[in-house]
C-alpha cells in the first residue's frame, strides 16, 4: 500500500510541498507557542479570505495578493495600542470578523467560476500550480533563513521581555519580525489546509513537542519530528480513503498529539 | 580621574505638575554598593527602568561609562550591564533546563553564529548562587526562590560592569538574603563592579552597602557608611505620621505602645529594621 502511494503521480506531485509546509510550520509553530501567538494564526488565516477577495476582484495573483494582506494584518495586530486596553486577543477577534466579513462580500460579488471556495476554505494540496510552488519555494528559503537568525533573540524575548529589553535587543522590531513571518508561513499553509485548518498546522507540532522537549532545539527537532509524520500520515491516509488531504494531515497531528499527551502523562504517573 | 560608572542629572519623568521622579542626581563609582529605599511608588523601580535604558526620562539625562545613553547608544552600552527586575511569571511555561536560561545572560546570546557555549562562566556563575548541581534541571519545577538564583544568575553571567537590582531578595529566606547581599559585597570588592539594589529593608542591606540614597520622587538623603539617616528625611519619604522604632531580637512582637521613649527616638541606621506608621 506504501508502495502503491509513493508510486502514484499525483501524491508524488504533493510529497515535496507538503513536506516544505511541514518544516516550516514545525519551526514557526514553536515560536507560535513560545509567544502565545495561536489565536493570532487563527485571525491572520481567516483575514487571508479577504487578501484572496481583493485579488479576485481587482484581479491581482492571489498568492501574493493574499500574503501581503497577511503580513500586513499580522503587522497591525502587533502595533495595536495594548497600553490603550486594547489586548491582542481582541484586536486579533476584530480584524478576524472585519477580514472575513471583507472577504466574503468581495468573493460573492465577483464571478465564482475563478474562486474554489472549498480549497480556499479547507485545502488542497493535490492541485498545486507550478506558480504556486515556486511561490512555496521562496518562502520556505526565506522563513527558516530569518527564523535561524532570529530564534534565540525570540526566545529570550518570549520568556522575559523585559530583560531581553534591557540587554539591547531591539524587542519591538524583533517582534515585528516575528508576526510578519508568522502572516507569511499562514499563507504557505492556506493551500495545504486552507483558511479554516491552518491554524493546526501551526500550532500542533510545537503542542506536541512541549511535552517531550527541554531546550529550543529539542522542542524545535521534536516539532519537526511531528509534523513531518503528521503531513505524511495525513497524505497517506487521505490517499488511502480520499479523504481531503488538508483536515486528514490536521486530524493526523490532532492524533499524535493526544498519544503525545497519553504518553506523557502515563510517564509521570509511573515516576510519580 | 576615572570616568564615572554611572551619572545621572537633573534626571525627571512624569507630567510636569505631578512628576514621578523629579530632579534626579546620582553619580557612581566603580565598585561602589548602592542601596536605593523608600515607600511603594516611590519611584525606586522606574528609576532602575530608565538606568536599564527601558523608559526614556522626560528631561535630564544618563551616562554610563562615560557615554550618554541614546536609543543609538543603548545596544553596546546596555552589554555591559546586569539588570533584574520584578515583574516575573509566577508560573514559567517555557521548557528550559536552568543552564539555558542562564545562558539568556550572555552577551553573545542572541547571536546566531556563536561558537562558544561558555558553559564553563554558566557553572561558574550558578556555583557562586550555590545553584550549579541543578544545571540541568527543568527551570519550570524550581521553588520560587531558587528559580530567583538562576534569574540572579542570568544577571551575573556575562559579568556585567554594573548590576541593577530590583529587590533581589524577594522569594529568598533570610540565610539566602545575606547570603546574596554578602556576595554582591565581594564582587563589588573583587572584582570592581557596581550594584545599585532596591530594597525595602534597610536594616538588610545596612551593613553591606557603602551608601544608602533615600527616595520618594526626589533623593531627600544620600547618606554614606557609617552615616545616620536623618529624622526629616524619614519623614519626607514616609510623611509626618510615621514613628520610627529600633528593635532588635529582644523585642519581637514588639509595638509601638509598648515602647518606652529612649527605644523610639533611636535613629541609627545600622539597627533600625522597621518603619511603622
Amino acid at each position: 500500500m506504501i508502495s502503491e502511494f509513493l508510486a502514484s503521480p499525483v501524491m508524488r506531485e504533493a510529497l515535496l510541498p507538503a513536506l516544505l509546509v511541514a518544516f516550516v510550520t514545525a519551526s514557526m509553530s514553536v515560536m507560535v507557542m513560545a509567544h502565545r501567538l495561536s489565536f493570532l494564526t487563527v485571525g491572520v488565516s481567516h483575514a487571508s479570505l479577504a487578501g484572496l477577495g481583493l485579488a479576485v476582484t481587482l484581479s491581482l495573483p492571489l498568492l501574493p495578493t493574499a500574503t501581503v494582506f497577511s503580513v500586513l494584518i499580522a503587522l497591525l495586530l502587533a502595533l495595536m495600542p495594548r497600553k490603550k486596553g486594547i489586548s491582542e486577543d481582541a484586536g486579533t477577534g476584530m480584524l478576524f470578523a472585519g477580514s472575513m466579513a471583507l472577504g466574503v462580500l468581495l468573493i460573492s460579488s465577483t464571478n465564482s467560476a475563478r474562486v474554489d471556495l472549498f480549497g480556499l476554505l479547507f485545502g488542497n494540496i493535490l492541485t498545486i500550480s507550478p506558480v504556486d510552488l515556486h511561490w512555496l519555494y521562496l518562502m520556505s528559503s526565506l522563513i527558516p533563513l530569518l527564523f535561524v537568525l532570529a530564534a534565540r533573540a525570540w526566545w529570550s524575548i518570549a520568556f522575559d521581555a523585559v530583560t531581553a529589553d534591557a540587554s539591547g535587543l531591539p524587542v519591538s522590531a524583533l517582534r515585528l519580525l516575528l508576526y510578519g513571518l508568522v502572516g507569511l508561513t499562514v499563507i504557505l499553509c492556506v493551500k495545504l489546509a486552507g483558511i479554516v485548518l491552518t491554524a493546526g498546522l501551526m500550532i500542533l507540532p510545537a503542542a506536541c513537542a512541549w511535552f517531550w522537549g527541554r531546550s529550543l532545539f529539542s522542542l524545535w527537532l521534536l516539532s519537526l519530528l511531528f509534523s513531518v509524520t503528521g503531513a505524511m500520515a495525513g497524505l497517506f491516509f487521505s490517499y488511502i480513503y480520499e479523504w481531503p488531504s488538508g483536515a486528514t494531515v490536521v486530524l493526523s497531528l490532532c492524533t499524535l498529539f493526544i498519544l503525545s499527551w497519553g504518553l506523557n502523562w502515563a510517564k509521570s504517573r509511573l515516576t510519580a | 580621574m576615572s570616568v564615572p560608572v554611572l551619572q545621572v542629572s537633573h534626571l525627571s519623568f512624569g507630567p510636569l505638575h505631578k512628576p514621578i521622579l523629579d530632579g534626579i542626581n546620582l553619580k557612581l563609582e566603580a565598585g561602589h554598593f548602592l542601596g536605593i529605599v523608600g515607600p511603594n511608588g516611590a519611584g525606586k523601580s522606574t528609576l532602575l527602568n530608565m538606568m536599564a535604558g527601558l523608559t526614556p526620562p522626560s528631561s535630564g539625562h544618563i551616562d554610563l561609562f562615560g557615554r550618554c545613553l541614546t536609543r543609538f547608544s543603548r545596544h553596546k552600552l546596555l552589554s555591559q550591564i546586569g539588570f533584574l527586575h520584578q515583574l516575573h511569571d509566577a508560573t514559567p511555561r517555557l521548557p528550559m533546563r536552568v543552564q539555558d536560561v542562564v545562558a539568556m545572560g550572555l552577551a553573545d546570546y542572541a547571536t546566531p553564529w556563536r561558537r562558544n557555549r561558555h558553559l564553563q562562566e554558566i557553572v561558574d556563575t550558578l556555583k557562586l548562587l550555590d545553584m550549579d548541581h541543578l544545571a540541568d534541571a527543568d527551570f519550570r519545577q524550581l521553588s520560587g526562590g531558587q528559580r530567583q538564583r538562576v534569574r540572579l544568575a542570568r544577571a551575573l553571567v556575562r559579568q556585567p560592569k554594573l548590576l541593577l537590582l530590583d529587590e533581589p531578595s524577594a522569594a529568598l529566606d533570610s540565610v539566602r538574603q545575606e547570603k546574596l547581599f554578602q556576595l554582591l559585597r565581594r564582587l563589588c570588592d573583587d572584582a570592581g563592579m557596581s550594584v545599585i539594589m532596591v530594597e525595602h529593608d534597610i536594616a538588610a542591606i545596612s551593613s553591606h552597602v557603602d551608601s544608602v540614597a533615600c527616595l520618594n520622587r526626589q533623593i531627600h538623603y544620600h547618606a554614606m557608611k557609617g552615616e545616620d539617616i536623618p529624622e526629616d528625611a524619614w519623614r519626607a519619604m514616609y510623611g509626618d505620621h510615621i514613628h520610627i522604632v529600633a528593635h532588635d531580637a529582644h523585642c519581637i512582637g514588639c509595638a509601638p505602645g509598648d515602647l518606652n521613649q529612649e527605644h523610639q527616638t533611636q535613629m541609627n541606621t545600622d539597627k533600625i529594621t522597621g518603619i511603622q506608621r
